[in-house]
Protein backbone atom coordinates (compact mmCIF):
# COMPACT_ATOMS: atom_id res chain seq x y z
CA UNK A 1 0.00 0.00 0.00
CA UNK A 2 2.67 2.73 0.72
CA UNK A 3 4.84 2.17 -2.64
CA UNK A 4 1.54 2.94 -4.32
CA UNK A 5 1.86 6.23 -2.49
CA UNK A 6 5.40 6.59 -3.35
CA UNK A 7 4.47 6.20 -6.79
CA UNK A 8 1.87 8.54 -7.23
CA UNK A 9 3.69 10.97 -4.86
CA UNK A 10 6.95 10.82 -7.69
CA UNK A 11 4.02 10.96 -10.41
CA UNK A 12 2.95 13.81 -8.93
CA UNK A 13 6.14 15.81 -8.73
CA UNK A 14 7.38 14.66 -12.05
CA UNK A 15 4.13 15.95 -13.73
CA UNK A 16 3.91 19.01 -12.05
CA UNK A 17 7.69 19.98 -13.26
CA UNK A 18 6.26 19.06 -17.09
CA UNK A 19 3.53 20.69 -16.98
CA UNK A 20 5.39 23.83 -15.71
CA UNK A 21 7.93 23.28 -18.91
CA UNK A 22 4.94 22.82 -20.67
CA UNK A 23 2.93 26.09 -20.24
CA UNK A 24 5.30 28.62 -19.34
CA UNK A 25 6.23 29.98 -23.18
CA UNK A 26 2.25 30.26 -23.22
CA UNK A 27 2.33 32.08 -19.85
CA UNK A 28 5.33 34.14 -20.69
CA UNK A 29 3.76 35.55 -23.98
CA UNK A 30 0.56 36.45 -22.52
CA UNK A 31 2.25 37.91 -19.25
CA UNK A 32 5.13 39.95 -21.50
CA UNK A 33 2.35 41.30 -24.18
CA UNK A 34 0.51 43.38 -21.13
CA UNK A 35 3.30 44.87 -19.37
CA UNK A 36 3.39 48.32 -19.30
CA UNK A 37 6.79 50.44 -21.13
CA UNK A 38 9.46 49.70 -20.48
CA UNK A 39 8.89 46.73 -17.73
CA UNK A 40 10.18 44.14 -20.25
CA UNK A 41 13.37 45.14 -20.80
CA UNK A 42 13.73 46.75 -17.07
CA UNK A 43 13.51 43.79 -14.85
CA UNK A 44 13.51 40.55 -17.03
CA UNK A 45 12.87 38.30 -14.49
CA UNK A 46 9.79 40.48 -12.91
CA UNK A 47 7.33 38.01 -13.25
CA UNK A 48 4.16 40.27 -12.21
CA UNK A 49 3.69 43.06 -14.63
CA UNK A 50 3.42 46.97 -12.49
CA UNK A 51 1.24 48.38 -14.78
CA UNK A 52 -1.02 46.56 -17.05
CA UNK A 53 -1.20 47.69 -20.95
CA UNK A 54 -2.89 46.88 -24.47
CA UNK A 55 -0.78 49.48 -26.22
CA UNK A 56 1.05 46.29 -27.88
CA UNK A 57 -2.03 45.09 -29.26
CA UNK A 58 -3.51 47.93 -30.34
CA UNK A 59 -0.31 48.82 -32.35
CA UNK A 60 -0.25 45.39 -33.31
CA UNK A 61 -3.61 45.34 -34.98
CA UNK A 62 -3.81 49.60 -35.74
CA UNK A 63 -0.65 50.35 -37.11
CA UNK A 64 0.44 46.98 -38.58
CA UNK A 65 -2.46 45.98 -40.55
CA UNK A 66 -2.75 42.88 -38.26
CA UNK A 67 -6.53 42.20 -39.00
CA UNK A 68 -5.66 41.52 -42.45
CA UNK A 69 -3.37 38.97 -42.40
CA UNK A 70 -5.62 37.13 -39.41
CA UNK A 71 -8.67 37.46 -42.09
CA UNK A 72 -6.37 35.51 -44.78
CA UNK A 73 -5.63 32.79 -42.36
CA UNK A 74 -9.04 32.36 -41.30
CA UNK A 75 -10.34 31.95 -45.01
CA UNK A 76 -6.99 29.99 -46.07
CA UNK A 77 -7.57 27.75 -43.52
CA UNK A 78 -11.61 27.48 -43.43
CA UNK A 79 -11.42 26.48 -46.74
CA UNK A 80 -9.19 23.99 -46.65
CA UNK A 81 -10.59 22.61 -43.94
CA UNK A 82 -14.02 22.23 -45.89
CA UNK A 83 -12.59 20.92 -48.36
CA UNK A 84 -9.94 18.71 -47.24
CA UNK A 85 -13.02 16.98 -44.34
CA UNK A 86 -15.30 16.28 -47.62
CA UNK A 87 -13.21 14.62 -49.75
CA UNK A 88 -11.51 12.45 -46.72
CA UNK A 89 -14.76 11.76 -45.06
CA UNK A 90 -15.53 9.99 -48.72
CA UNK A 91 -12.63 8.19 -48.51
CA UNK A 92 -12.03 6.81 -45.43
CA UNK A 93 -15.63 5.36 -45.39
CA UNK A 94 -14.67 4.44 -48.93
CA UNK A 95 -11.58 2.26 -47.38
CA UNK A 96 -13.31 1.06 -44.75
CA UNK A 97 -16.02 -0.08 -45.91
CA UNK A 98 -15.73 -0.66 -49.67
CA UNK A 99 -12.29 -2.18 -50.13
CA UNK A 100 -11.84 -5.12 -47.92
CA UNK A 101 -8.11 -5.91 -49.76
CA UNK A 102 -7.61 -2.77 -51.20
CA UNK A 103 -8.17 -0.81 -48.18
CA UNK A 104 -4.61 -1.72 -46.42
CA UNK A 105 -2.73 -1.03 -49.58
CA UNK A 106 -4.98 2.65 -50.12
CA UNK A 107 -3.66 3.14 -46.71
CA UNK A 108 -0.43 2.41 -46.97
CA UNK A 109 -0.28 5.06 -49.85
CA UNK A 110 -1.30 7.33 -48.08
CA UNK A 111 1.44 6.47 -45.27
CA UNK A 112 3.75 6.68 -47.83
CA UNK A 113 2.79 10.46 -48.12
CA UNK A 114 3.81 11.47 -44.68
CA UNK A 115 7.47 10.78 -45.62
CA UNK A 116 7.61 13.49 -48.39
CA UNK A 117 10.01 16.37 -47.19
CA UNK A 118 8.01 19.18 -47.62
CA UNK A 119 10.92 20.86 -48.53
CA UNK A 120 11.09 18.38 -51.75
CA UNK A 121 7.38 19.40 -52.57
CA UNK A 122 8.24 22.87 -52.14
CA UNK A 123 10.21 23.28 -55.28
CA UNK A 124 7.74 21.90 -57.82
CA UNK A 125 4.74 23.62 -56.17
CA UNK A 126 6.42 26.64 -56.28
CA UNK A 127 6.90 26.48 -60.23
CA UNK A 128 3.65 25.29 -60.84
CA UNK A 129 2.14 27.98 -58.82
CA UNK A 130 4.18 30.60 -60.87
CA UNK A 131 3.31 29.21 -63.91
CA UNK A 132 -0.35 29.09 -63.19
CA UNK A 133 -0.12 32.77 -61.80
CA UNK A 134 -1.49 31.41 -58.23
CA UNK A 135 1.78 32.57 -56.58
CA UNK A 136 0.37 35.43 -53.90
CA UNK A 137 -3.26 33.88 -54.49
CA UNK A 138 -5.67 32.05 -51.60
CA UNK A 139 -6.20 29.53 -54.10
CA UNK A 140 -2.45 28.56 -54.62
CA UNK A 141 -2.01 28.49 -51.34
CA UNK A 142 -5.37 26.23 -50.44
CA UNK A 143 -4.33 23.79 -53.45
CA UNK A 144 -0.95 23.16 -51.70
CA UNK A 145 -2.37 22.60 -48.24
CA UNK A 146 -4.89 20.22 -49.66
CA UNK A 147 -1.46 18.31 -49.92
CA UNK A 148 -1.15 17.65 -46.12
CA UNK A 149 -4.42 17.78 -45.26
CA UNK A 150 -5.88 15.54 -47.08
CA UNK A 151 -3.99 12.51 -46.26
CA UNK A 152 -4.03 13.32 -42.36
CA UNK A 153 -7.85 14.18 -42.09
CA UNK A 154 -8.14 9.91 -43.74
CA UNK A 155 -5.90 8.72 -41.96
CA UNK A 156 -7.87 9.85 -38.27
CA UNK A 157 -11.28 9.55 -39.99
CA UNK A 158 -10.51 5.92 -40.98
CA UNK A 159 -10.09 5.27 -37.20
CA UNK A 160 -13.54 6.84 -36.52
CA UNK A 161 -15.58 5.29 -39.31
CA UNK A 162 -14.00 1.91 -38.28
CA UNK A 163 -16.09 2.38 -35.03
CA UNK A 164 -19.12 1.86 -37.01
CA UNK A 165 -21.27 -1.25 -36.77
CA UNK A 166 -21.93 -2.50 -40.52
CA UNK A 167 -25.01 -3.66 -39.16
CA UNK A 168 -26.38 -0.42 -39.02
CA UNK A 169 -25.73 0.55 -42.49
CA UNK A 170 -27.11 -2.68 -43.45
CA UNK A 171 -30.48 -1.76 -41.92
CA UNK A 172 -30.74 1.35 -43.87
CA UNK A 173 -30.12 -0.52 -47.16
CA UNK A 174 -32.55 -2.81 -46.65
CA UNK A 175 -35.09 0.17 -46.55
CA UNK A 176 -33.99 1.41 -49.64
CA UNK A 177 -31.42 4.08 -49.12
CA UNK A 178 -28.67 3.67 -51.49
CA UNK A 179 -24.88 4.21 -50.63
CA UNK A 180 -24.26 7.83 -50.69
CA UNK A 181 -27.73 8.03 -48.90
CA UNK A 182 -26.19 5.39 -46.11
CA UNK A 183 -23.51 7.26 -45.57
CA UNK A 184 -24.97 10.90 -45.19
CA UNK A 185 -27.49 10.22 -43.15
CA UNK A 186 -26.85 7.10 -41.03
CA UNK A 187 -23.17 6.86 -40.88
CA UNK A 188 -22.16 10.83 -40.83
CA UNK A 189 -24.06 11.60 -37.68
CA UNK A 190 -22.36 8.50 -35.79
CA UNK A 191 -18.88 9.95 -36.11
CA UNK A 192 -19.87 13.44 -36.06
CA UNK A 193 -17.59 14.22 -32.99
CA UNK A 194 -14.71 12.61 -34.61
CA UNK A 195 -15.35 14.43 -37.87
CA UNK A 196 -15.48 17.67 -35.92
CA UNK A 197 -12.48 16.94 -34.32
CA UNK A 198 -10.73 16.27 -37.49
CA UNK A 199 -11.96 19.42 -38.68
CA UNK A 200 -10.41 21.71 -35.88
CA UNK A 201 -6.90 19.35 -35.89
CA UNK A 202 -7.31 20.60 -39.68
CA UNK A 203 -7.87 24.32 -38.92
CA UNK A 204 -4.89 23.99 -36.69
CA UNK A 205 -2.71 22.42 -39.26
CA UNK A 206 -3.42 25.16 -42.05
CA UNK A 207 -3.37 28.01 -39.59
CA UNK A 208 -0.31 27.04 -38.25
CA UNK A 209 1.74 26.10 -41.33
CA UNK A 210 4.77 28.17 -42.25
CA UNK A 211 7.09 26.82 -45.63
CA UNK A 212 4.56 26.68 -48.10
CA UNK A 213 2.79 30.04 -47.28
CA UNK A 214 6.69 31.51 -46.74
CA UNK A 215 7.78 30.30 -50.29
CA UNK A 216 4.06 31.18 -51.89
CA UNK A 217 2.96 34.38 -50.28
CA UNK A 218 5.21 37.55 -50.14
CA UNK A 219 3.11 40.03 -50.42
CA UNK A 220 2.82 41.69 -46.81
CA UNK A 221 -1.13 41.91 -47.51
CA UNK A 222 -1.49 38.19 -48.50
CA UNK A 223 0.54 37.12 -46.40
CA UNK A 224 -0.95 34.52 -43.42
CA UNK A 225 -0.21 34.76 -40.23
CA UNK A 226 2.38 32.70 -39.19
CA UNK A 227 4.62 33.99 -42.19
CA UNK A 228 3.37 37.98 -41.21
CA UNK A 229 4.60 37.16 -37.33
CA UNK A 230 8.18 36.08 -39.22
CA UNK A 231 8.41 39.46 -41.23
CA UNK A 232 7.96 41.43 -37.64
CA UNK A 233 10.99 39.46 -36.46
CA UNK A 234 14.23 42.29 -36.74
CA UNK A 235 12.26 44.74 -37.79
CA UNK A 236 13.23 48.34 -36.50
CA UNK A 237 9.93 49.69 -35.11
CA UNK A 238 8.86 46.41 -32.79
CA UNK A 239 9.78 45.60 -29.43
CA UNK A 240 9.19 42.71 -28.05
CA UNK A 241 6.13 43.34 -26.50
CA UNK A 242 4.42 44.11 -30.09
CA UNK A 243 6.13 40.37 -30.78
CA UNK A 244 4.00 39.07 -27.85
CA UNK A 245 1.20 40.65 -28.43
CA UNK A 246 1.66 39.66 -31.93
CA UNK A 247 2.10 36.18 -30.94
CA UNK A 248 -0.57 35.56 -28.65
CA UNK A 249 -3.65 36.30 -31.12
CA UNK A 250 -1.84 33.48 -33.44
CA UNK A 251 -1.17 31.02 -30.86
CA UNK A 252 -4.82 31.49 -28.40
CA UNK A 253 -7.21 30.25 -31.41
CA UNK A 254 -4.87 26.97 -31.71
CA UNK A 255 -4.00 26.36 -28.13
CA UNK A 256 -7.92 26.80 -27.03
CA UNK A 257 -9.14 24.83 -30.28
CA UNK A 258 -6.70 21.69 -29.21
CA UNK A 259 -7.20 20.97 -25.73
CA UNK A 260 -10.68 20.83 -26.82
CA UNK A 261 -10.45 18.24 -29.36
CA UNK A 262 -7.17 16.51 -27.61
CA UNK A 263 -8.51 13.03 -26.63
CA UNK A 264 -10.58 12.67 -29.68
CA UNK A 265 -7.30 13.18 -31.90
CA UNK A 266 -5.23 10.73 -29.86
CA UNK A 267 -7.80 7.50 -30.27
CA UNK A 268 -8.24 8.48 -33.71
CA UNK A 269 -4.52 8.49 -34.30
CA UNK A 270 -4.01 5.15 -33.38
CA UNK A 271 -7.18 3.29 -34.55
CA UNK A 272 -6.17 4.56 -38.02
CA UNK A 273 -2.86 4.09 -37.77
CA UNK A 274 -2.89 0.77 -36.85
CA UNK A 275 -5.80 -1.33 -37.65
CA UNK A 276 -5.28 -0.52 -41.09
CA UNK B 1 -22.79 -6.71 -58.30
CA UNK B 2 -21.05 -4.61 -61.32
CA UNK B 3 -22.40 -1.61 -60.12
CA UNK B 4 -21.83 -2.11 -56.58
CA UNK B 5 -18.44 -2.14 -57.35
CA UNK B 6 -18.35 0.55 -59.77
CA UNK B 7 -19.82 3.52 -57.39
CA UNK B 8 -17.43 2.52 -54.62
CA UNK B 9 -14.77 4.21 -56.42
CA UNK B 10 -16.47 7.22 -56.35
CA UNK B 11 -15.91 7.77 -52.62
CA UNK B 12 -12.14 7.49 -53.30
CA UNK B 13 -11.56 8.89 -56.22
CA UNK B 14 -11.19 12.93 -55.14
CA UNK B 15 -8.55 11.80 -52.81
CA UNK B 16 -6.94 9.67 -55.08
CA UNK B 17 -6.58 12.66 -57.44
CA UNK B 18 -5.86 15.12 -54.82
CA UNK B 19 -2.74 12.59 -54.30
CA UNK B 20 -1.75 12.39 -57.88
CA UNK B 21 -1.92 15.82 -58.43
CA UNK B 22 -0.39 17.04 -55.27
CA UNK B 23 2.49 14.08 -54.82
CA UNK B 24 2.95 12.16 -57.78
CA UNK B 25 3.36 14.95 -60.40
CA UNK B 26 5.55 17.42 -58.21
CA UNK B 27 7.56 14.30 -57.35
CA UNK B 28 8.32 13.50 -61.04
CA UNK B 29 9.07 16.84 -61.66
CA UNK B 30 11.36 17.38 -58.91
CA UNK B 31 13.35 14.10 -60.49
CA UNK B 32 13.35 15.49 -63.87
CA UNK B 33 14.51 18.95 -62.45
CA UNK B 34 17.35 17.01 -60.43
CA UNK B 35 19.16 16.06 -63.76
CA UNK B 36 18.50 19.66 -64.96
CA UNK B 37 20.21 23.14 -64.57
CA UNK B 38 17.29 24.98 -63.82
CA UNK B 39 17.64 28.14 -62.44
CA UNK B 40 14.96 29.71 -60.04
CA UNK B 41 14.91 33.31 -62.17
CA UNK B 42 15.53 31.48 -65.52
CA UNK B 43 13.07 30.09 -67.70
CA UNK B 44 14.63 27.58 -70.03
CA UNK B 45 16.90 24.64 -68.83
CA UNK B 46 18.63 22.05 -70.08
CA UNK B 47 19.49 18.62 -69.21
CA UNK B 48 22.87 18.17 -67.65
CA UNK B 49 22.72 14.32 -66.60
CA UNK B 50 24.52 13.41 -62.72
CA UNK B 51 25.88 16.77 -62.76
CA UNK B 52 24.17 17.90 -60.11
CA UNK B 53 24.55 14.46 -58.08
CA UNK B 54 27.88 15.20 -57.96
CA UNK B 55 28.41 18.31 -57.03
CA UNK B 56 26.03 17.67 -54.27
CA UNK B 57 28.50 14.72 -52.91
CA UNK B 58 31.26 17.01 -53.71
CA UNK B 59 30.32 19.51 -51.37
CA UNK B 60 31.59 19.28 -47.46
CA UNK B 61 28.67 21.62 -46.57
CA UNK B 62 25.99 19.00 -47.72
CA UNK B 63 27.84 16.13 -45.61
CA UNK B 64 27.81 18.43 -42.52
CA UNK B 65 23.93 19.23 -42.99
CA UNK B 66 23.74 15.65 -43.15
CA UNK B 67 25.84 14.77 -40.06
CA UNK B 68 23.88 17.56 -38.35
CA UNK B 69 20.23 16.47 -39.59
CA UNK B 70 21.35 12.77 -38.34
CA UNK B 71 22.20 14.58 -34.29
CA UNK B 72 19.48 16.60 -34.48
CA UNK B 73 16.87 13.73 -35.47
CA UNK B 74 18.65 10.93 -32.97
CA UNK B 75 18.81 13.33 -30.03
CA UNK B 76 15.42 14.83 -30.65
CA UNK B 77 14.01 11.58 -31.36
CA UNK B 78 15.45 9.83 -28.30
CA UNK B 79 14.47 12.94 -25.74
CA UNK B 80 10.99 12.86 -27.23
CA UNK B 81 10.64 9.19 -26.52
CA UNK B 82 11.85 9.47 -23.05
CA UNK B 83 10.21 12.48 -21.96
CA UNK B 84 6.98 11.37 -23.78
CA UNK B 85 6.96 7.78 -22.26
CA UNK B 86 7.54 8.76 -18.98
CA UNK B 87 5.18 11.45 -18.81
CA UNK B 88 2.16 8.95 -20.07
CA UNK B 89 3.29 6.29 -17.50
CA UNK B 90 2.96 8.45 -14.42
CA UNK B 91 -0.11 9.78 -15.91
CA UNK B 92 -1.47 6.14 -15.95
CA UNK B 93 -0.14 5.73 -12.33
CA UNK B 94 -2.16 9.32 -10.52
CA UNK B 95 -6.12 9.13 -10.33
CA UNK B 96 -6.73 12.68 -9.73
CA UNK B 97 -5.97 15.95 -11.90
CA UNK B 98 -5.08 13.56 -14.69
CA UNK B 99 -7.29 15.30 -17.23
CA UNK B 100 -5.94 18.83 -16.22
CA UNK B 101 -2.25 17.73 -16.67
CA UNK B 102 -2.77 16.55 -19.96
CA UNK B 103 -4.91 19.47 -21.06
CA UNK B 104 -1.72 21.53 -20.13
CA UNK B 105 0.62 19.30 -21.03
CA UNK B 106 -0.22 18.88 -24.41
CA UNK B 107 -0.28 22.51 -25.20
CA UNK B 108 3.16 22.87 -26.60
CA UNK B 109 1.67 20.91 -29.25
CA UNK B 110 -0.70 23.00 -30.82
CA UNK B 111 1.77 25.85 -31.11
CA UNK B 112 2.89 27.34 -34.70
CA UNK B 113 6.41 26.99 -35.00
CA UNK B 114 6.69 30.68 -35.25
CA UNK B 115 5.37 31.10 -32.22
CA UNK B 116 7.60 28.92 -30.74
CA UNK B 117 10.50 30.56 -32.10
CA UNK B 118 9.43 33.53 -30.83
CA UNK B 119 8.21 32.52 -27.30
CA UNK B 120 11.60 30.52 -26.99
CA UNK B 121 13.81 33.65 -28.18
CA UNK B 122 12.08 35.84 -25.76
CA UNK B 123 12.61 33.53 -22.74
CA UNK B 124 16.07 32.84 -24.01
CA UNK B 125 17.43 35.86 -24.80
CA UNK B 126 20.94 37.13 -24.49
CA UNK B 127 19.94 40.65 -22.85
CA UNK B 128 16.27 40.67 -21.53
CA UNK B 129 15.59 36.71 -21.59
CA UNK B 130 13.82 35.14 -18.22
CA UNK B 131 15.64 32.43 -17.95
CA UNK B 132 19.71 33.96 -18.95
CA UNK B 133 19.05 36.78 -16.18
CA UNK B 134 17.00 34.11 -13.47
CA UNK B 135 19.97 31.96 -14.01
CA UNK B 136 22.22 34.83 -13.42
CA UNK B 137 20.44 36.19 -10.41
CA UNK B 138 20.34 32.37 -8.45
CA UNK B 139 24.12 32.70 -9.12
CA UNK B 140 23.81 29.33 -11.90
CA UNK B 141 25.91 31.18 -14.28
CA UNK B 142 28.44 33.77 -13.92
CA UNK B 143 27.52 35.75 -16.90
CA UNK B 144 25.02 35.93 -18.79
CA UNK B 145 24.33 32.65 -20.44
CA UNK B 146 23.78 32.81 -24.68
CA UNK B 147 21.61 29.75 -25.64
CA UNK B 148 21.60 31.20 -28.92
CA UNK B 149 24.24 32.47 -30.01
CA UNK B 150 27.21 29.72 -29.83
CA UNK B 151 27.01 26.77 -32.22
CA UNK B 152 27.00 23.94 -29.84
CA UNK B 153 25.13 25.39 -27.42
CA UNK B 154 22.53 26.71 -30.10
CA UNK B 155 22.26 22.86 -31.46
CA UNK B 156 21.73 21.63 -27.77
CA UNK B 157 19.01 24.91 -27.20
CA UNK B 158 17.53 23.58 -30.79
CA UNK B 159 16.91 20.29 -29.73
CA UNK B 160 15.89 20.56 -25.90
CA UNK B 161 13.12 22.81 -27.64
CA UNK B 162 12.02 20.28 -30.46
CA UNK B 163 11.60 17.84 -27.44
CA UNK B 164 9.29 20.51 -25.72
CA UNK B 165 7.35 20.65 -28.90
CA UNK B 166 6.98 16.58 -29.65
CA UNK B 167 6.89 15.13 -26.35
CA UNK B 168 3.30 15.81 -25.99
CA UNK B 169 2.67 13.61 -29.33
CA UNK B 170 4.30 11.00 -28.09
CA UNK B 171 2.61 11.15 -24.54
CA UNK B 172 -0.66 11.44 -25.55
CA UNK B 173 -0.35 8.72 -28.12
CA UNK B 174 1.22 6.11 -25.51
CA UNK B 175 -1.14 6.89 -23.10
CA UNK B 176 -3.64 5.96 -25.04
CA UNK B 177 -2.10 2.63 -26.06
CA UNK B 178 -1.25 1.53 -22.33
CA UNK B 179 -4.98 2.43 -22.37
CA UNK B 180 -5.77 -0.95 -24.31
CA UNK B 181 -4.01 -3.15 -22.07
CA UNK B 182 -6.45 -5.14 -20.48
CA UNK B 183 -6.39 -5.18 -16.27
CA UNK B 184 -7.11 -8.45 -15.61
CA UNK B 185 -3.65 -9.45 -17.47
CA UNK B 186 -1.68 -7.29 -15.07
CA UNK B 187 -3.61 -8.65 -12.18
CA UNK B 188 -2.51 -12.38 -14.09
CA UNK B 189 1.16 -11.39 -13.99
CA UNK B 190 1.08 -10.29 -10.52
CA UNK B 191 -0.69 -13.35 -9.28
CA UNK B 192 2.63 -15.03 -11.42
CA UNK B 193 4.53 -13.13 -9.17
CA UNK B 194 5.88 -10.71 -11.64
CA UNK B 195 8.01 -8.06 -10.65
CA UNK B 196 7.43 -4.75 -12.10
CA UNK B 197 9.27 -4.32 -15.05
CA UNK B 198 8.65 -8.15 -16.24
CA UNK B 199 5.01 -6.91 -16.31
CA UNK B 200 5.96 -4.00 -18.15
CA UNK B 201 8.22 -6.16 -20.62
CA UNK B 202 5.66 -8.88 -20.68
CA UNK B 203 2.42 -7.27 -21.05
CA UNK B 204 2.43 -3.79 -21.55
CA UNK B 205 5.12 -3.85 -24.82
CA UNK B 206 3.57 -6.45 -26.34
CA UNK B 207 0.17 -4.27 -26.20
CA UNK B 208 1.93 -1.13 -27.36
CA UNK B 209 4.75 -2.05 -29.82
CA UNK B 210 2.63 -1.40 -33.17
CA UNK B 211 1.52 1.98 -31.89
CA UNK B 212 4.63 3.36 -30.49
CA UNK B 213 6.53 1.18 -33.53
CA UNK B 214 4.30 3.70 -35.84
CA UNK B 215 4.64 6.86 -33.88
CA UNK B 216 8.78 6.35 -33.78
CA UNK B 217 8.41 6.03 -37.65
CA UNK B 218 6.48 9.28 -38.29
CA UNK B 219 8.62 10.75 -35.81
CA UNK B 220 11.59 9.93 -37.39
CA UNK B 221 10.99 11.51 -40.65
CA UNK B 222 8.89 14.76 -39.28
CA UNK B 223 11.91 15.37 -37.65
CA UNK B 224 14.08 14.54 -40.14
CA UNK B 225 12.12 16.87 -42.42
CA UNK B 226 11.74 19.84 -40.07
CA UNK B 227 11.98 23.10 -41.93
CA UNK B 228 10.48 25.77 -39.52
CA UNK B 229 11.93 25.26 -36.01
CA UNK B 230 15.07 25.94 -37.23
CA UNK B 231 14.82 28.38 -39.63
CA UNK B 232 12.75 30.19 -37.72
CA UNK B 233 14.82 30.23 -34.57
CA UNK B 234 18.55 29.99 -35.85
CA UNK B 235 18.39 30.14 -39.45
CA UNK B 236 21.03 27.08 -39.22
CA UNK B 237 23.46 29.68 -37.72
CA UNK B 238 25.64 30.61 -36.08
CA UNK B 239 28.24 30.12 -38.98
CA UNK B 240 26.09 26.85 -40.35
CA UNK B 241 26.38 25.06 -37.30
CA UNK B 242 22.67 24.08 -36.75
CA UNK B 243 22.17 23.43 -40.52
CA UNK B 244 20.48 20.75 -41.56
CA UNK B 245 19.41 18.69 -44.75
CA UNK B 246 15.78 20.61 -45.64
CA UNK B 247 17.60 24.16 -44.95
CA UNK B 248 20.87 23.03 -46.83
CA UNK B 249 18.26 22.20 -49.99
CA UNK B 250 16.18 25.54 -49.04
CA UNK B 251 19.50 27.72 -48.94
CA UNK B 252 20.36 25.94 -52.34
CA UNK B 253 16.71 26.71 -54.08
CA UNK B 254 15.81 30.10 -52.45
CA UNK B 255 19.28 32.19 -52.00
CA UNK B 256 21.50 30.59 -54.24
CA UNK B 257 18.56 29.91 -56.55
CA UNK B 258 19.75 26.71 -58.58
CA UNK B 259 16.41 24.81 -58.45
CA UNK B 260 18.00 21.56 -60.24
CA UNK B 261 20.85 21.11 -57.42
CA UNK B 262 18.66 21.69 -54.59
CA UNK B 263 16.02 19.17 -56.29
CA UNK B 264 19.29 16.96 -56.36
CA UNK B 265 19.47 17.36 -52.59
CA UNK B 266 15.55 16.80 -52.04
CA UNK B 267 15.51 13.46 -53.86
CA UNK B 268 18.47 12.17 -52.15
CA UNK B 269 16.57 12.77 -48.82
CA UNK B 270 13.37 11.52 -49.87
CA UNK B 271 15.21 8.32 -51.42
CA UNK B 272 16.88 8.20 -47.55
CA UNK B 273 13.70 8.35 -45.48
CA UNK B 274 12.41 5.71 -47.51
CA UNK B 275 14.93 3.34 -47.25
CA UNK B 276 14.97 4.14 -42.95
CA UNK B 277 10.99 3.45 -43.47
CA UNK B 278 11.69 0.57 -45.38
CA UNK B 279 13.98 -1.09 -42.73
CA UNK B 280 11.11 0.26 -40.17
CA UNK B 281 8.41 -0.93 -41.66
CA UNK B 282 10.12 -4.62 -41.97
CA UNK B 283 10.54 -4.85 -38.45
CA UNK B 284 6.69 -3.94 -37.90
CA UNK B 285 5.53 -5.99 -40.28
CA UNK B 286 7.77 -8.83 -38.72
CA UNK B 287 5.49 -7.89 -35.41
CA UNK B 288 2.53 -8.37 -36.95
CA UNK B 289 3.33 -11.71 -38.54
CA UNK B 290 4.65 -12.82 -35.24
CA UNK B 291 1.11 -11.12 -33.52
CA UNK B 292 -0.99 -13.09 -35.63
CA UNK B 293 0.64 -16.67 -34.99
Amino acid sequence: MKKVKTGSVISHTYLILLTFVSVFPLVWILISSVKGKGELTGNPTAFWPRTWTLDYYIHVIKDLNFFVNIKNSVIISLVTTLIAITVASLAAYGIVRFFKKLGSAMSKVLVTTYIFPPILLAIPYSVIMGKMGLINTRVGLIIVYLSFSVPYAVWLLTGFFRTVPVEIEEAARIDGANKMQTFVQVVLPLVAPGVVATAIYTFINTWNEFLYALILMNNTSKMTVAVALRSLDGAEILDWGDMMAASALVVLPSVIFFCLIQNKIAGGMADGAVKS
Amino acid sequence: MAKKNYTRWLFVLPAMVIVIALFIYPICSSVLYSFTNKNLIKATYKFIGFKNYVEVFKDSGFWLSFFHSLKWTVLSLAGQIVVGFTAAMALKRIEVGKGVYKTLLIIPWAFPSIVIAFSWKWILNGVYGFLPNILLKLGICETTPQFLTSGTMAFITLVMINIWFGAPMIMVNVLSALETVPRDQYEAAQIDGARPWQSFYYVTVPHIKMVVGLLVVLRTVWIFNNFDLIYLITGGGPAGSTQTIPLYAYNMGWSTKLIGRSSAVTVLLFIFLMIICGIYFAVINKWEREESK
